[in-house]
């Protein structure tokens, strides 16, 4: 609960802070005090004391596994505000109000890791989602991104009333008309044409919130369309806690009848996969080639859901971190270059060696090279498909699609250290590079020792 | 056959009758006049229903509030039949495949479904009264009622940003 309110009320800071001071940097320090703060009071709401608590009438149930990945979402924000703060005040005027947005999307992500009723789960989406149109449509002098923000709204708008549409199935379902998440799936021996009709349209509307192939249509204008350092927070911590939800809502309510709705998530995993993995090679600028190796990353992510086991639930929260990591620093550089399609990498070794080298580390992350938190991501994601016994076809599969991935990311290699270029001037500070730095020594640290990670997780599961 | 049944059958048979009119018609004026004929029949199905509170929101809020926005918004747009954009045949094709199997997955979900029991309370619930909505908006969904004020907040600082000129 702490969260939850922390972060409402610091959005409100945010927006007071814009009438009270002119100085886009003083805006940046209290978004980033609000952030620690954040981070300290989830600490203690984890560990157990000092939390805000309120009777929620269990329509909220702070578990665990969603403080966890709260932690994990409140951190990556912090990287992300601190790589990427300066560039957001590029964005337009309004600073205080993009980051009081974002701090009202982190209250949605700290409902939809914990919500225990259908409702709740609604409330958690909505408020993730209706900031991220605005926050898409920002930058209004450019024309791409005002249509990405309409076509995202429009698409978006859809896809929250198929969600609703399946809810109020699944109520009707319910023999005592229920919303309890743990409620409307028990005694479904024999499954009512109701109770499918509403699982499936749920199905439909999640896999479209964390963008899975067929539902992906939306993301690469979206995602390209957006200012560069929004699609960043977009694609890494928001896409995450979507995932997050889409587990807990799967595992709290459908977990019994597992088998009956597992063929089609194994489906939606196969074309995400070959989707996201086959179209980003065919892509010539960098940021519409991050969007779909998204999709091919959520076909990874998806792997949790189709399983349900306490591994699965490791590897999503290491996915979640490894991923999230990776990607905020290849934006973080990304939206400093002035030219972004492949050939602006051209040469960049050489005249920003650190640039280039930490970059590769995340590239090689995303693309699962061992000695990365990639690489123990994907094994943890595939094992827990293996541990299950089926789907032994997904899982070469998903092998295959991991290794085509390695061609477009490698691409940005390539022409970091093996082409020329002209000299382009960046705008890095010393503080920026170290941070980069310390978020590649992050990455290959997780990607040695996962059970860093892991290891903390199943003591506080104890 | 009861004064509820033949209400139902009317309101039935008129929100059907006018929403297939919203599609049909050319002009988008009509359709959004169709569209409130919709509203108001299905205001109707709520009281048959006993949730009266509901049926006036519905129809204070979109029968009187949007729709008037949507007239305002066609009419200012200036529809008409030479604006209409052409499209692909295929798509049309592929929209009526579309939707056709979405329907028969919700008539074959409703043909099945067991609701002998559920039957509302049509003559002596007072289920849908303000004062029963309040006890349980205030009492056991407090909390989503308060958080939601999240959600509106969030909308209008949204409002507030692309509205503003830079």
């Amino acid at each position: 609960m702490n969260a939850l309110i922390i972060s409402a009320v610091w959005g409100i800071v945010m927006m007071f802070s814009g009438i009270f001071t002119k100085n886009k940097s003083t805006v940046r320090s209290i978004a980033i005090a609000g952030i620690l703060i954040l981070i300290v009071a989830n600490s203690l709401d984890l560990q157990g004391g000092y939390h805000i608590n309120i009777d929620t009438k269990n329509q909220l149930d702070f578990g665990t596994f969603g403080l966890l990945f709260n932690s994990i979402a409140f951190i990556c924000t912090l990287i992300y505000f601190l790589l990427s703060g300066k560039d957001i005040e590029n964005v337009g005027v309004n600073v205080a109000e993009y980051f009081a947005l974002i701090f009202f999307v982190l209250c949605g992500v700290s409902i939809a890791t914990s919500f225990n009723t259908l409702l709740m789960l609604f409330l958690g989406i909505e408020i993730i989602s209706i900031p991220l149109y605005i926050l898409t449509g920002s930058n209004k002098r450019n024309l791409k991104s005002t249509e990405a923000s309409l076509k995202y709204f429009l698409m978006g708008a859809f896809s929250t009333g198929i969600m609703l549409l399946g809810i109020a199935f699944l109520y009707g379902a319910s023999t005592t008309g229920t919303f309890f998440i743990e409620e409307i799936g028990i005694g479904k021996s024999s499954l009512s044409p109701l109770f499918i009709v509403g699982l499936l349209l749920l199905l439909i509307s999640m896999s479209f919130k964390v963008s899975a192939a067929p539902f992906h249509f939306w993301t690469p204008d979206v995602y390209d369309g957006a200012p560069t350092v929004f699609t960043s927070f977009m694609a890494t911590i928001v896409k995450s806690a979507l995932f997050i939800a889409f587990i807990r809502l799967f595992h709290n309510s459908f977990g019994e009848i597992q088998p009956k709705w597992q063929i089609f998530v194994a489906i939606i995993i196969a074309a995400t996969l070959f989707i996201g993995n086959l179209t980003a090679v065919f892509q010539q600028s960098v940021k519409r080639m991050l969007a779909y190796s998204s999709i091919a990353q959520a076909g990874f992510m998806l792997f949790a859901i189709l399983t349900i086991n306490p591994v699965a639930q490791d590897g999503i929260l290491l996915y979640a971190t490894a991923y999230s990591l990776a990607t905020i620093g290849i934006f973080a550089i990304l939206v400093k270059m002035k030219d972004r399609s492949f050939e602006g990498f051209n040469g960049l070794a050489k005249h920003h060696p650190v640039l280039a080298a930490t970059n590769t580390i995340f590239l090689l992350s995303l693309s699962g090279i061992p000695l990365t938190a990639g690489f123990f991501a994907k094994y943890y994601m595939l094992m827990a498909a293996l541990k299950m016994g089926q789907f032994l076809w997904l899982v070469v599969f998903a092998v295959l699609c991991a290794a085509v991935s390695i061609y477009y990311y490698f691409r940005v290699i390539q022409a970091m250290y093996f082409k020329d270029g002209e000299p382009q001037e960046l705008q890095v500070s010393s503080s920026f590079k170290i941070l980069l730095i310390i978020v590649a020594a992050i990455i290959i640290l997780l990607g040695i020792f996962p059970q860093l990670l892991l290891d903390k997780m199943n003591i506080l599961y104890m | 056959m009861g004064m509820t049944q033949i209400l139902f059958w009317f309101l039935s048979v008129l929100a059907l009758f006018s929403a297939i009119m919203v599609v049909v018609s050319k002009n988008p004026v009509h359709s959004v006049l169709w569209l409130i004929a919709v509203f108001f029949a299905i205001s109707g199905h709520y009281i048959l229903l006993n949730a009266q509170f509901l049926a006036i929101v519905n129809l204070i809020v979109y029968a009187g509030a949007i729709m008037v926005l949507f007239l305002f918004v066609i009419m200012l747009m200036n529809l008409n039949s030479d604006t209409e954009p052409q499209k692909n045949k295929w798509l049309k094709i592929a929209g009526v495949i579309a939707g056709g199997a979405l329907l028969l997955v919700f008539v074959a979900a409703l043909k099945n479904a067991d609701l002998k029991n559920q039957m509302a309370e049509v003559t002596n619930g007072d289920i849908g009264l303000i004062h029963n909505l309040g006890i349980a908006l205030f009492k056991d969904y407090v909390v989503p009622f308060e958080i939601s004020s999240v959600l509106f907040l969030s909308a209008m600082v949204g409002a507030v940003v692309i509205g503003k000129k830079e």
